[in-house]
C-alpha cells in the first residue's frame, strides 16, 4: 500500500465520520462546523485525484465564504433545538421508509455496475509541473464561454435577490456621508454675532 | 503534481500541533485556582444581565452574502488570469461581459444602498 | 546538511526518511519565523516609543533584547481561565484555528530561486484559499466566550475581514495577468530587469490596495476597530488569558509578516536586487544572495505597519466598510480590465 492510499483511506474516514456527525450533532455550530471539517478533507481527496484548482478553490468558496455565513446564522439566530427535535421520534418511521427509497434508488442508478474501481480508471499522475489552472483555463473561456457567462447572469440574480431579501432601510438613520462632512465650510457651522455688551443697571 | 502537496499537509498537521502544544505547556505550568468570579463573563464590573448571543442586524448576513459572490468571481478571475496571454483577445471580450453583469449588479447594490453601513 | 541527515537514518525505512527530512525542513521555516514574530513584537513597542518620544522596553537585557522571552516566560506560567458560561471545547479550539492556517500558509513561500518548501503550482491561490479559513478562529473565539464584547468584536472583525478579502482577491488576480502564473516563484522571476520591471509600478493601484487590505486584514491599527479598546474592549479575545490570549497574537504578527513578504514578491520583485541592470552598481552588489533582499524589503513593509499605527487615528467602522467596498472594489476592478488589455496587447517592458 503506497502513501497516498495511506493518506486517501485516512481522509475518507475522517470525511465519513465528519459527515455523519453533521447530521447527527445535537448543537448546530458543531453540525456546521464538522460541515467545514468535510469540506476540508473532500479538498484532500481532490487533490489526491490532481483536482488541485477545484480543490483549493473548494477551500477558498466553501469553507473560506458560505460557512461562514452558515455560522453566521446558526450561531446569531438561536434556533430552539427542543421544537426542532420535537417528533423526531414520530416521524422517524416514515423518515427511515423514505431514506430506503432514496437508497434503492441511488444503487440503481449508480451501482456496481456503473461505478468502480474497473469502470473508472484513476487519473494519471503528472509531472509536477503540470498545471490544472491553466488547462481548465484554456476551455472555459473558449469552449464553454455560453455556460460561463450564463454564471455571471446567475451570480447577477443572487445579488439582487439577496438585497430584496434581507435589506431593509433603518427609520432613523445615523449615517453620515463622508464627503459632506469634509465639505463643511465654516460658515455653515458659525456664525458670528456682534451684540452690544450689557450696562449695568 | 500531488507530491508537491505532501509537504503541505505535513505543514498543516505541524501547524495545528504546534497551535495545541503552547496551550498544554499553559495548563502544566501555569497554576490552577478558578473561582466563580473569576470565571465569570466581563461586562464592566455587572453581573451578565443577559445571554451574550443576541439577534443582530441583518446587514452582516447581507455583507456574508454578498462576499459568497463576489468571491466565487474572484475564483472565476484566477484561470482566466493564468490563460490570458494564450486566449488573447477572445479572452478578454468574454471576461469583460461576465464583468460587466456582475458591475450592473454592483452598480444595483450603490444604488439600493445595500453598500451603505449606517 | 541534508546529505548527513539522509545518511544517518538511512537504516530507516524511504518513506519515513523522506518525512523526517520534510518535518526539518518545516521546522527551519518555523523557527526563524516565531524569532521574527516575537522580535517584531519588540521592534513595535521600541519603535512606537521613539515615535512617540519614549524609549519603550530597555530593562531586560541589553536594550531590552531579552523582552520578548521575558514575555513569553511570563504568558506560558500564568492562569488559563475557561470562563464558566463558556462553551469549552470551542473556547480551546478558537487560538488554534486562529494559528495553524497562520502557519500552514508559510509552506508555500519561496525564500530565493531555489528555497522552497513545497513548489506547487497553484501558490497563491493556496495561499488565499488557507488565509481565508483565520477567520473562523474569530467567529469561533468570539461565539465560545460567550461574552458580549466578544461577539460584538468577533462580528464586526469578521465582517471586516471577508470585505477587504474581496479587494486582496481581485489585486492578487492582477499578479496573475502580469506573471501569467500561479506559481510566486515564476511571478517573481517574470519581474527580471530592473527596478521598473517589477510590477509595483504597472500594478500601482492594485499594489496600495493589496497593502492596505493587508492591514485590514490582520486587524491592525488604523482598522482595529475588532479590538477597539474604548468601545468593546479587547473585541473576540477579551475572555482569553494566559497563553490561549498570546496565540492570537502570534497568528497576528505571523500574518503581518505574511503580507508584508507576500507584497515584496508579487510586486517588488522579491528576491531580485534593486539595482539589477544598472551598469556599475549591478556587479557591486551582486554577491549579495538574494533572501538578503528578501527579508530586507519584507522588513521595510512590516514598519509600515508600525508606523501606520503610531500615525493614523483609528477609522469609524462604517468608514471601514466604506474603503472597502464603495473605493477598493470600483478601484481593481478597473484597473484589472486595463491590465487584461495591456496584457492582450503584449504592452512592454512588462507584458511583452
Amino acid at each position: 500500500m503506497g502513501f497516498e492510499q495511506i493518506v486517501f483511506y485516512i481522509f475518507s474516514a475522517i470525511l465519513v465520520f465528519a459527515a455523519g456527525m453533521v447530521i447527527s450533532v445535537r448543537n448546530p455550530v458543531f453540525a456546521a462546523l464538522f460541515l467545514v471539517l468535510a469540506f476540508f478533507t473532500s479538498a484532500v481527496i481532490w487533490i489526491l485525484l490532481e483536482a488541485e484548482f477545484l480543490a483549493l478553490t473548494l477551500v477558498l468558496v466553501y469553507v473560506g465564504a458560505v460557512m461562514v455565513l452558515f455560522l453566521f446564522v446558526v450561531m446569531m439566530l438561536d434556533i430552539n433545538l427542543a421544537v426542532l427535535k420535537r417528533g423526531f421520534r414520530r416521524y422517524l418511521p416514515v423518515g427511515f421508509v423514505v431514506a430506503f427509497i432514496m437508497i434503492v434508488q441511488l444503487v440503481l442508478i449508480v451501482g456496481p455496475e456503473q461505478f468502480g474501481l474497473d469502470k473508472v480508471e484513476s487519473p494519471t499522475p503528472r509531472a509536477a509541473d503540470y498545471s490544472n489552472t491553466e488547462e481548465l483555463g484554456r476551455v472555459l473561456y473558449t469552449v464553454y464561454v455560453y455556460p460561463f457567462e450564463i454564471a455571471s447572469v446567475i451570480l447577477l440574480v443572487a445579488i439582487i435577490a439577496a438585497i430584496a431579501l434581507t435589506l431593509r432601510k433603518r427609520k432613523h438613520p445615523r449615517f453620515m456621508s463622508p464627503e459632506q462632512q469634509i465639505k463643511v465650510r465654516r460658515e455653515d457651522r458659525l456664525r458670528i454675532v456682534k451684540m452690544k455688551s450689557e450696562t449695568k443697571l | 503534481m500531488v507530491e508537491n502537496y505532501l509537504p503541505i499537509l505535513v505543514f498543516i498537521v505541524l501547524g495545528i500541533l504546534f497551535g495545541i502544544a503552547p496551550i498544554l505547556a499553559g495548563y502544566m505550568m501555569g497554576p490552577s485556582k478558578p473561582d466563580s468570579v473569576k470565571l465569570s463573563p466581563y461586562e464592566c464590573g455587572f453581573e451578565a444581565f443577559e445571554d451574550a448571543r443576541m439577534k443582530f442586524d441583518v446587514r452582516f448576513y447581507l455583507v456574508a452574502i454578498l462576499f459568497i459572490i463576489f468571491d466565487l468571481e474572484i475564483a472565476f478571475l484566477f484561470p482566466w488570469a493564468v490563460v490570458l496571454d494564450e486566449i488573447g483577445m477572445f479572452g478578454l471580450v468574454a471576461m469583460a461581459v461576465f464583468l460587466g453583469i456582475l458591475v450592473i449588479g454592483f452598480i444595483y447594490e450603490w444604488k439600493k444602498g445595500a453598500l451603505e453601513w449606517e | 546538511m541534508l546529505e548527513f541527515i539522509e545518511q544517518s537514518l538511512a537504516w530507516l525505512p524511504d518513506g519515513v526518511v523522506a518525512l523526517v527530512i520534510i518535518i526539518l525542513k518545516i521546522l527551519a521555516i518555523i523557527a526563524p519565523l516565531m524569532a521574527a514574530v516575537a522580535y517584531l513584537t519588540l521592534a513595535e513597542r521600541k519603535i512606537i516609543g521613539y515615535m512617540q518620544v519614549r524609549i519603550g522596553p530597555n530593562r531586560v537585557g541589553p536594550w531590552g533584547l531579552l523582552q520578548p522571552v521575558a514575555d513569553g516566560v511570563k504568558l506560558m506560567l500564568k492562569e488559563i481561565i475557561l470562563p464558566s458560561s463558556a462553551n469549552r471545547f470551542l473556547f480551546i479550539l478558537g487560538p488554534i484555528l486562529t494559528f495553524a492556517p497562520a502557519l500552514a500558509a508559510w509552506s508555500v513561500m519561496p525564500f530565493s530561486d531555489e528555497l522552497v518548501l513545497a513548489d506547487v503550482n497553484a501558490g497563491l491561490l493556496y495561499i488565499l484559499a488557507i488565509t481565508s479559513m483565520g477567520v473562523y478562529g474569530v467567529i469561533i473565539a468570539g461565539w465560545a466566550s460567550n461574552s458580549k464584547y466578544a461577539f460584538l468584536g468577533a462580528l464586526r472583525s469578521a465582517a471586516q475581514i471577508v470585505s477587504y478579502e474581496i479587494a486582496m482577491g481581485f489585486a492578487i488576480v492582477g499578479v496573475l495577468l502580469a506573471g501569467g502564473s500561479l506559481n510566486i516563484g515564476d511571478i517573481v522571476n517574470a519581474q527580471q530587469g530592473s527596478l521598473v520591471h517589477w510590477f509595483w509600478l504597472p500594478l500601482l493601484p492594485l499594489f496600495l490596495v493589496y497593502f492596505i487590505s493587508g492591514v485590514a486584514e490582520t486587524n491592525r491599527s488604523p482598522f482595529d476597530v475588532a479590538e477597539g479598546e474604548s468601545e468593546i474592549v479587547a473585541g473576540f479575545h477579551v475572555e482569553y488569558s494566559a497563553i490561549s490570549f498570546s496565540i492570537f497574537y502570534l497568528a497576528e504578527y505571523a500574518n503581518m509578516i505574511l503580507i508584508a513578504m507576500l507584497a515584496v514578491l508579487m510586486f517588488l520583485g522579491g528576491w531580485l536586487s534593486p539595482f539589477q541592470g544598472i551598469p556599475f552598481l549591478e556587479d557591486w552588489f551582486a554577491w549579495i544572495p538574494g533572501i538578503v533582499w528578501l527579508l530586507g524589503k519584507t522588513a521595510v513593509f512590516c514598519f509600515l505597519y508600525l508606523w501606520f499605527r503610531a500615525t493614523f487615528p483609528r477609522y469609524r467602522y462604517d468608514q471601514i466598510m466604506r474603503l472597502g467596498w464603495k473605493v477598493f472594489i470600483p478601484i481593481t476592478i478597473v484597473w484589472l480590465m486595463v491590465v487584461g488589455g495591456a496584457v492582450v496587447a503584449q504592452l512592454g517592458p512588462w507584458f511583452d
